[in-house]
């Protein structure tokens, strides 16, 4: 038995890293602009490969809504998507298979198998609506549901697999309730960090010659009450962070694991931040703001769920 | 007060992680930037000279120094005209406060489309300064303009003429075809202007 969770356990962790991996291009293909870089869904410009010249095109399409390069990056973010797709839909044949009797496990690798559904087939409707804001927003939030449960699912299997794990660990009482009140404000920090990018969006409509920081300029009470919280989050990260890893007794291997890197990731996210707003939303830093905040929230569920266990 | 002070593995590697994807994230940014910005060059526009809807002299030089957004249409179509200028008004009014750039509408029509009945046309669309101009030739001119310098059929004038917009750098090469009626296309002619913006200054 032992084994057989530590064999299902590694590849749910493994669907996890894919999850994170998915997102990244998610957010590398919004910020290269290279959203409609195929027009259509699920084939790009007609083909199952994108085309290479625009001599592949077909006759109803037109030539100047082609360009390779962001054909590629659109591509291969379907690609990606879609084998996760595949690597989920093992995890939960696996789940019903083998962990049936493990409901935990059971129900969230059946929540991941339709969120991983409905987020991919979302993304062709993205495609349709041209890239309206809200529906870009509801597709990183299915995202990050969907790594979220991925992220609950392998704990699950982790605590099967390890039983003994927090037993002989003594931490602060209610220290999960901070943990808790961490993932909400973080949820608050990502709806408005949304909302300041759709916001950016409009303006980039309507401004579209304007320097980046003018845009930014634009941007008025959102942005500095995102600022406001983000340094109110590292407080509290560093709070639980100090009592979970300084003062608990016997702290196991996945709160020290999962405060450091929560702590580690707080301080990153403050860094890359300020650094967009000074700099002027250069895009390698909207991807990996973006991106840490996804993992940052993923540490938040672990901490708190070891913390509750 | 035991491993505390010790960062485990783990949460170690997240940072070289971290900056290995910011690395490819990179990469893969600046690629798709350069395929924006390197259009590609479709030839020159030759050397013309027509009237403007003033009914001043307007050339290959009044192109030079300026990103040019060109169109063939005429005053009595009923056709794609209308949307193609009520999209290109969208533009001009988009735009506004940039000199730089400049669109310029060529008459298919001639012998109705005289200087005077484009400036009635240019008020219609509110045109009250010199980003926007609309020209008048003689036929033959027009033609020749289209099919040499633009490589847009022009047979059956007026009717038949292109709905394209032309993307013209400030040295009067040809950097794009968009379609004037496709929402979607403009939108991309409008990210390739910022890039030949941003390469002007």
């Amino acid at each position: 038995m032992e084994k057989k969770v530590k064999n299902f356990r590694r590849f749910a962790l493994f669907s996890t890293l894919m999850t994170y991996f998915v997102i990244f291009m998610g957010g590398l293909v919004r910020v290269s602009g290279a959203g409609l870089g195929c027009p259509d869904w699920p084939k790009c410009f007609g083909r199952w490969l994108p085309p290479t010249s625009v001599e592949q095109l077909p006759a109803h399409i037109d030539p100047s809504l082609f360009n390779f390069t962001l054909a590629w990056i659109e591509y291969f973010n379907r690609l990606v998507g879609a084998l996760l797709g595949v690597f989920i839909t093992v995890t939960t044949v696996w789940a019903l298979v083998s962990f049936r009797k493990f409901p935990k496990i059971l129900y969230s690798a059946i929540a991941a198998f339709f969120l991983v559904a409905l987020t991919g087939w979302q993304g062709g409707l993205l495609i349709r609506l041209e890239l309206e804001p809200l529906a870009v927003t509801i597709h990183m939030t299915l995202a990050f549901i969907l790594v979220s449960v991925m992220i609950y699912l392998t704990l699950q299997a982790y605590f099967l697999e390890n039983p003994q794990l927090e037993s002989n660990s003594v931490y602060r009482p209610k220290l999960h309730l901070w943990a808790g009140a961490i993932w909400l404000v973080s949820m608050l920090q990502i709806f408005f960090g949304t909302r300041i990018r759709s916001a950016i969006e409009i303006i980039r409509e309507q401004y579209p010659l304007l320097h980046e920081l003018e845009w930014l300029a634009k941007i008025g009470f959102m942005k500095h009450f995102h600022i406001t919280l983000g340094f109110i989050l590292v407080g509290m990260v560093a709070y639980v962070f100090n009592e979970a890893v300084n003062k608990s007794k016997n702290p196991s291997g996945l709160i020290l694991q999962g405060s450091w890197a929560m702590m580690i990731l707080v301080v990153l996210q403050v860094i890359t931040g300020l650094a967009l707003i000074f700099i002027g939303i250069p895009p390698i830093l909207q991807v990996l703001h973006l991106w840490i905040s996804s993992i940052f929230f993923g540490t938040i569920l672990i901490v708190y769920s070891s913390l509750k266990a | 007060m035991s491993s505390g002070n010790k960062i485990p593995k783990a949460a170690v590697i997240t940072i070289p992680v971290i900056l290995i994807f910011a690395v490819a994230a990179y990469i893969v940014i600046q690629r798709a930037e350069k395929s924006r910005s390197d259009l590609p060059v479709y030839g020159t526009v030759p050397e013309f000279q027509f009237t403007s809807q003033h009914g001043e002299p307007f050339g290959t030089g009044d192109l030079m120094g300026k990103i040019n957004i060109m169109d063939f249409f005429f005053t009595s179509c009923r056709g794609p005209c209308p949307v193609m200028h009520t999209n290109m008004s969208d533009l001009y009014e988009l735009f506004k406060g940039h000199e730089q750039i400049q669109f310029v509408s060529i008459s298919v029509d001639p012998e109705n489309d005289t200087p005077e009945v484009l400036a009635g046309y240019a008020r219609d669309f509110k045109v009250n300064d010199g980003r926007w101009v609309f020209l008048h030739a003689p036929i033959d001119s027009v033609v020749w303009l289209s099919e040499n310098g633009f490589s847009l059929a022009a047979d059956n004038l007026p009717n038949m003429h292109s709905t394209k917009f032309v993307l013209v750098d400030e040295n009067a090469q040809i950097r794009g075809y968009y379609s004037g009626t496709d929402e979607a296309s403009i939108n991309i002619m409008i990210t390739h202007i910022r890039e030949m913006v941003k390469s002007l200054k």
